[in-house]
């Protein structure tokens, strides 16, 4: 028994190195001096020199930014309509609607955005960043539709009689009461849209113009032309501490989203 | 009565103006931008749109045949499955010990663990699968290690392998196969347990007959959850396989956007998707929720 216990504990430990190991290894050799990537010489900030100095990264941050705001916003508003139908009104064919909510996160992306892609091309749409938001939000929709109906399935809906009692009018009651109740698992929905737009790259590969490119898709491009380097360990480095960043906040609002 | 009537009416209608004012635009917008680019592909596999994007409608089934009697197509989506499986049955090796050990034996701090665990997890898809391909790396650190020790005489070329492929993949899903593993053996009533060694069974027979089976639930959520998506993998294999370790996510890129034959393309979409959903409904049919959340 005590065997096993051992046993478990190591490979435990094991996993873990597993899981941590490439990360560590990535970041430690973004601070190499020297361009290998098998033996440290001394520390440098040269290849964060490099990459920041190159307009092609900020250029990509920002587009991945304002993309990123922009679908969390349509995703946002569509998702509380979606969720509001559903958890407040009875109707039928709500399995087929539960259907059509669950099917966007479980088909491959790929299919998508090349099922997508044939529908601008089909339609004559210019690609841009029009077409990469579009994309985007139309599976973030559904992802923000099922964090925000978890929610509001255990929403106490007393403080919106009182409010209705007491002389408000529907909107008013909407706005002053239910928005700012459920503001803590808005958060979190916006914060897990915004990741998911921010970090996706098949949606954003096939649908995106001439020109317009995001974070993942510099990443992306660089690692499959040119395999691993010194400066692409920078970028990547970079990139993973925004998403810790965002993965906090996305924590922070779901701890207090558990607290109402 | 009659006024009672009426107002109830009125009530109920109001009410289907809500509702209809609330669902219309999120399913517009789902019509428009997710349903609609598949029933187009649809027609494209059918043969329903023509080179001039005009829709003809004479469909036929030729370009499923196609693929049904195409040896190399075939033989990429027997590997995706195989790689996919594989990849299901190496994360269920590592997670089920690793879940087991946290649930059962780790008094303090379980939780911490299981955020510890997570937070890998935290980072993008593409990146941790760019972070692995530093360790594959011929010039890699570890490499270099095994080098120095004399352990190996060459470096050891393990990026554009199946090797690759799996253990990447491996190490990018495992998430889902931990956390319902984790979630199922947690509720798991363990006086049951107890129960089976006061009646006599050793430790192992412990497992093999009550802690197993109960937590057969959890085994078949992490396994679908993991398998549907790693047999549509299309990173992984671009990045980390070579031409030799493509799955069928890579051959339906390769004909739309390289051979740029849309109707075979479509048609092997349709296909593939036909296939994810049938899995699909079987794990809400045993497993009867989404998932969990990260």
């Amino acid at each position: 028994m005590k065997k096993t216990n051992l046993f478990l504990m190591i490979f435990t430990v094991f996993v873990f190195i597993f899981l941590y190991a490439p990360m560590v290894i990535m970041v430690i050799f973004s601070f190499n001096e020297a361009k290998s990537l098998g033996v440290f010489t001394a520390f440098s900030l040269k290849w964060y020199e490099k990459i920041f100095t190159n307009t092609e990264v900020w250029v990509a941050l920002y587009n991945s930014v304002w993309v990123g705001a922009v679908v969390t916003a349509v995703s946002i508003v569509l998702g509380m309509m979606m969720a509001l139908a559903v958890t407040r009104f009875s109707f039928v064919g709500k399995p087929i609607l539960d259907a059509l909510i669950l099917i966007p996160i479980i088909i491959p992306e790929i299919t998508e955005a090349l099922s997508l892609l044939v529908m601008y091309v089909f339609l004559n749409i210019p690609l841009g960043p029009l077409t990469v938001i579009i994309g985007h939000a139309a599976f973030d929709v559904a992802f923000v539709t099922v964090v925000l109906r978890a929610r509001m399935a255990g929403y106490d809906r007393t403080v919106e009689e009182a409010a209705r009692t007491l002389g408000a009018n529907e909107l008013q009651t909407f706005f002053r009461i239910t928005l700012p109740v459920m503001y803590p698992a808005i958060l979190a929905a916006g914060l897990l849209a915004f990741t998911l737009s921010f970090d996706d790259l098949i949606k954003t590969l096939f649908t995106t113009g001439p020109g317009f490119k995001t974070l993942p898709l510099i990443v992306w491009s660089s690692a499959a032309r040119g395999g691993v380097s010194p400066d692409l360990n920078a970028l990547s480095t970079f990139a993973i501490s925004i998403s810790l960043l965002f993965a906090v906040f996305r924590i922070r609002a779901e701890k207090k989203m558990r607290g109402v | 009565m009659s006024l009672l009537g009426s107002l109830v009416r009125k009530v109920r209608r109001s009410r289907r103006v809500k509702l209809t004012l609330l669902l219309a635009p999120p399913l517009a917008f789902l019509a428009i931008w997710f349903y609609a680019p598949f029933i187009i592909t649809g027609l494209y596999s059918l043969d329903m749109i023509t080179r001039a994007r005009e829709i003809v409608f004479t469909p036929s089934l030729k370009y499923y045949e196609r693929i049904l009697g195409w040896r190399s197509g075939l033989t990429i989506m027997l590997r995706s499955l195989y790689f996919g499986a594989l990849t299901t049955a190496i994360c269920l090796l590592i997670s089920y010990p690793l879940a087991y050990y946290i649930s059962f034996k780790v008094k303090k701090h379980k939780d911490v663990l299981i955020v510890l665990f997570i937070i890998p997890f935290w980072v993008s898809f593409l990146l941790r699968t760019y972070a692995f391909m530093t360790l594959l790396d011929e010039r890699s650190f570890i490499n270099n290690i095994l080098l120095s020790l004399g352990l190996i005489q060459q470096p050891l070329q393990l990026l554009y392998t199946d090797v690759a492929v799996i253990t990447v993949m491996v190490y990018d899903y495992m998430l889902f196969m931990v956390l319902p593993l984790y979630a199922n053996l947690e509720k798991l009533d363990k006086s049951l347990l107890e129960a089976s060694s006061t009646l006599g069974a050793g430790p192992v027979s412990t497992f093999f007959r009550v802690t197993l089976p109960l937590s057969m639930p959890g085994i078949l959520a992490g396994s679908l959850l993991v398998f549907i998506p790693a047999v549509g993998e299309f990173v992984v294999p671009a990045l980390v396989g070579g031409p030799n370790n493509f799955m069928i996510g890579n051959l339906i890129y390769q004909i739309f956007l390289g051979a740029r034959h849309w109707w075979i393309g479509s048609a092997l979409s349709i296909l593939f998707i036909a296939m994810i959903l049938v899995l699909a409904i079987i794990y809400l049919k045993k497993v009867g929720s989404v998932g969990p959340s990260f």
